[in-house]
């Protein structure tokens, strides 16, 4: 498990850094335009990738043999003889098109679950603005009879409303906060006299927000790439903040993953017979 | 990518109409006739405010505490509005509608009578139709609407008759937005596409009701317990830290036997930090003591058969932590539509709702928004209403400058319920006793009031300074306002005239003997006939019989005195003297008009029947203007001149429609107001 949280850590890393390289446009453009380019570009690029790791000799000529039993179908369609074996011999066609397809499907996994990390970051939720309530909570590794001193440093761009709140039977604790600037801040957490920091974006335009400082635990670091997970021996487990919900049904929460899948494929097709990709 | 909405349509396409029209020099069309109102200019706004009392404005701008109102009535623009008849909210706005009187939209009180089911009481301004035809599957009873099925499913019906007078803004291209206008739920649809309507009073929670807080106590009784408006529960704490509850949501309708579905939520406390955590539906919120939490959005999810897709319907709410210990005490609002996201029409067109939302944010749609009962149940303070209700009043504000930023040419309309049902529960212009404050309370509250007064003041100068006399405004209330501080108790006063029978009877809903009862009180100001042929088990034969009853009752009411000499009933008006037109079926017989300080009882509105005739009124629910019709009429201000010396209600349908040179229909019994 430590094996694999380092390789997550480690192309988190990587990616967050190319990422920031490839997508700091982003916040300079309306959601819906980005979205919509990003997807469309990383479609046919995930096209580009299909051709070149894929079969396409072997693919292509399956998809002639499927052609020829669905002609056959067309011409003998009074013969049942005919149709039962075109049918199962079509069945077994796209048996071994799935097959052919695994091998690129399996590389196109790891960029493609970087690439949705990566603009879950932007798109899964909205920056708070100026003045709007800010829930913050930390998780705990200990119970709080184990705990000396636990507090939220006083930072410059914001004032605390309600906390430290302490939920006993989850070994968590909550403070309502409110951002009094905007811009990229860290937050402060000083448990005994070690410091534990969160991200923290503030800002009515599209920025890079990170939910959560992971835990140690492989998917906690997985769906949140962008801050180094806490240590599996550390007294706070993961903090996390409650961004609010982006309102759009193109680039809005959780809309904007169907609609990057719907134009990235819809590009891909597109872009299919210029680049000579069969799938 | 934006939504584009007819209305920014047409505003982006106006110039290229514009240039077109230039062109081809059409004929003039409904649009250009409508605009040629000589030097009038084209924008109309009128602002509601519900119950804004023409003595206390009097007395305000006296003393110079209402400058820009003040402003208006120097100039001419400021009389005393008559009201309706009776001048209860429902009835009044439906005048203001019609441009014309309760026999033209059919609403003669809060509470309607069925006769055929001999006095069975339902609720005036809107009907509940059941569905008609389904299929049953397992557990679940589900309608169908499409073909080949076509079942109609259970539906809310409009009842108010009649034309509304947008309807003939609609029909000449003149756009008019109404934002919360009451009396309008569902809304009427928009023949032509040119009007658009947020309903306001009669609009229901999630629920179905006008309104149903819940509360969680750690005193609460054990098993959830209803009163009108209010659940309330007991919370257990496991530990002294976190307690498991349910929401309660809409009735699960798809069932065969429904009931309501829940939400079930986590509450955790931190005494010592005088705070706790609400964990629902994935959110988290953190409150402090005596903090409220901003709209939380909810889904409710009703289950159906395996085959098909689960129904989701979205509410919002707003919690209060009233108290972290030593008494847990945490209040619920009632559970609005989501206007984000509606489970039921509340606005003419029905993305109108969403559409406000996008920009401005989530906001009470039910009808009441200040929540009156949580005061009457005791569960708020005084201050504590006072704060919901200032809260109540900010939101509105907010939607307020909204539909200014949104309005550009034709009717605007914003209707504010604060000075309405802050004045029921705050006002008090006497020394007498009040039902529940002290007298210096009581002065302290009423203070509030004329502070609500100014803040209204504010508001109409922010008009004035904004539009000057590019806009004709007009600032309207439907009613004024007077204490509450006696019921009558009308079926008593029967009873004990040998009107109702018999004398041990409790309620007209069980034990009258209907053949020894001639007359009836149901409702807030009727009284009805017990008439053979309408009602079902009537007695009174019509004509000379009844002629006689109502001219008897009507004298016999007018004379009726406190035990302090007062006055209790300022005048009996017999209906069929009062009311014109085609929807008088549900009409009253007499509409009691009571003295200031006096009302109907509680008990009277749904047919009881106390010992007493007389009786102190204990609410918190302390004013009213459910009197004589001539003791409190409404306010109209506007910045032209007005030139008719005794403008009512009705006739402010006509001067619209008269402002945009169209025909005053011959259904309108109002007229035109100003000068032409």
């Amino acid at each position: 498990m430590d094996f694999l949280l380092s390789v997550v850590s480690g192309l988190n890393s990587a990616s967050n850094a190319v990422g920031g390289l490839v997508f700091f446009w982003i916040a300079r453009v309306p959601g819906e335009l980005s979205i919509t380019i990003i997807s469309a570009i990383i479609g046919v690029l995930l096209l580009i990738l299909f051709k070149y790791t894929s079969n396409q000799k072997a693919i292509g000529r399956v998809r002639d043999e499927i052609n020829a039993e669905l002609l056959a179908i067309k011409l003998f369609k009074d013969s049942l003889r005919v149709t039962f074996v075109s049918q199962a011999r079509l069945f077994w066609g796209s048996l071994k098109l799935l097959a052919y397809s695994l091998i690129p499907m399996l590389i196109m996994i790891v960029p493609v679950s970087l690439v949705l990390a990566q603009l879950g970051l932007w798109y899964q939720a909205r920056a708070f603005r100026i003045g709007e309530p800010i829930t913050v909570k930390l998780q705990l590794n200990r119970s709080f009879d184990d705990l000396t001193a636990l507090e939220l440093e006083p930072a410059p761009g914001f004032e605390t409303v309600v906390g430290p709140v302490r939920v006993f039977s989850k070994k968590e604790v909550y403070w309502k906060l409110r951002a009094l600037a905007g811009g990229e801040h860290r937050l402060v957490f000083r448990v005994g006299d070690t410091a534990y920091e969160k991200r923290v974006a503030v800002g009515a335009s599209l920025m890079r927000l990170s939910r959560k400082r992971p835990s140690s635990q492989f998917l906690d670091a997985l769906l949140h790439p962008l801050e180094t997970p806490l240590p599996p021996a550390s007294t706070v487990r993961a903090i996390e903040l409650f961004y609010p919900s982006r309102d759009s049904k193109i680039c809005g929460t959780n809309y904007w993953i169907i609609y990057f899948f719907v134009v990235s494929m819809v590009f891909a097709f597109v872009f299919k017979p210029i680049l000579k990709v069969r799938i | 990518m934006k939504r584009i909405g007819r209305r920014e349509f047409i505003k982006g396409t106006t110039g290229a109409a514009a240039a077109l029209a230039a062109s081809f020099a059409l004929k003039p069309s409904p649009v250009r006739a409508a605009k040629a109102t000589g030097s009038r200019p084209r924008k109309v706004i009128v602002i509601g405010f519900d119950g804004m009392d023409p003595k206390l404005c009097d007395a305000l701008m006296a003393s110079g505490a209402m400058p820009n109102l003040d402003a208006l009535r120097r100039r001419n623009g400021y009389r005393r509005l008559g009201t309706s008849d009776p001048p209860q909210s429902p009835v009044a706005w439906a005048n203001f509608i019609n441009g014309a009187g309760p026999g033209s939209h059919g609403i003669f009180d809060f509470i309607h009578r069925d006769p055929e089911k001999q006095a069975l009481p339902f609720f005036a301004a809107a009907t509940t139709v059941p569905a008609q035809g389904s299929i049953e599957w397992g557990d679940y009873r589900i309608a169908l609407d499409f073909w080949p099925f076509n079942h109609k499913p259970e539906r809310t019906i409009l009842t108010r008759q009649g034309t509304p007078f947008w309807h003939y803004l609609d029909k000449a291209k003149i756009e008019s937005t109404f934002y919360d206008l009451p009396s309008n739920y569902p809304p009427s649809p928009s023949e032509y596409g040119y009007h658009r309507c947020l309903s306001g009073m009669g609009t229901p929670d999630l629920l179905g009701t006008y309104g149903t807080y819940q509360l969680f106590t750690e005193d609460g009784p054990e098993q959830t317990v209803s009163k009108g408006g209010g659940d309330q529960s007991r919370i257990v704490f496991n530990g002294n830290t976190s307690g498991r509850l349910s929401l309660q949501g809409p009735k699960h309708t798809f069932l065969k036997e429904p009931k309501p579905v829940q939400i079930d939520f986590v509450v955790n406390r931190d005494c010592d930090a005088r705070a706790a955590v609400i964990e629902i539906q994935n959110q988290a919120l953190v409150l402090k003591e005596g903090e409220w939490s901003p709209w939380i959005k909810l889904v409710y999810a009703l289950s159906m058969p395996s085959v098909l897709p689960q129904v989701e319907v979205a509410g919002i709410c707003r919690f209060y932590l009233q108290e972290v210990a030593p008494n847990f005490r945490l209040y619920v609002t009632p559970i609005n539509i989501d206007p984000s996201d509606p489970a039921v029409q509340i606005t003419e067109p029905f993305g109108f709702a969403s559409e406000i939302s996008r920009k401005l944010g989530l906001f009470y749609t039910t009808g009441f928004q200040e929540d009156h009962k949580a005061l009457s149940h005791g569960v708020f303070s005084d201050d504590e209403f006072v704060r919901q209700a200032t809260s109540v009043l900010r939101e509105r504000e907010r939607l307020l400058d909204y539909a200014l930023r949104e309005y550009d040419d034709g009717l605007l309309f914003f209707y504010f319920s604060s000075t309405d049902l802050q004045s029921h529960m705050l006002w008090w212009e006497s020394d007498r006793r009040h039902p529940t404050r002290s007298l210096a309370e009581a002065k302290k509250y009423f203070g509030h009031i004329k502070t609500l007064y100014r803040r209204m003041d504010a508001i109409v100068g922010r008009l004035l300074k904004r539009y000057g006399d590019k806009a004709h405004i007009l600032v309207m209330s439907d009613h004024g306002f007077a204490n509450f501080e006696r019921q009558f108790s009308l079926n008593s006063w029967l009873r004990d005239n040998g009107y109702l029978g018999p004398a041990e009877a409790s309620s007209i809903m069980s034990d009258v003997e209907w053949s020894e009862s001639r007359a009836f009180g149901l409702g807030i100001n009727g009284v009805y006939l017990n008439l053979k042929g309408r009602e079902r088990f009537g007695v009174v034969e019509p004509g000379e019989e009844r002629n006689r009853l109502l001219d008897e009752l009507a004298a016999k009411l007018e004379a009726v005195r406190d035990a302090d000499g007062r006055r209790v009933i300022e005048k009996v008006h017999r209906s069929d003297k009062e009311y014109k037109g085609p929807a008088t079926r549900f009409a009253p017989d007499l509409i009691v008009g009571y003295a200031r300080d006096f009302r109907a009882s509680w008990k009277t509105c749904l047919g009881s029947i106390t010992d007493r005739v007389l009786l102190n009124n204990d609410s918190a629910w302390s004013a009213d203007h459910c009197v004589d019709s001539s003791l409190v009429p409404g306010v109209l201000f506007s910045n032209r001149p007005i030139a008719a010396a005794d403008p009512r209600l009705i006739d402010l349908a006509p001067s619209i429609l008269a402002h945009y040179n169209l025909k005053i229909p011959g259904t309108m019994s109002g007229r035109n107001i100003f000068k032409t």
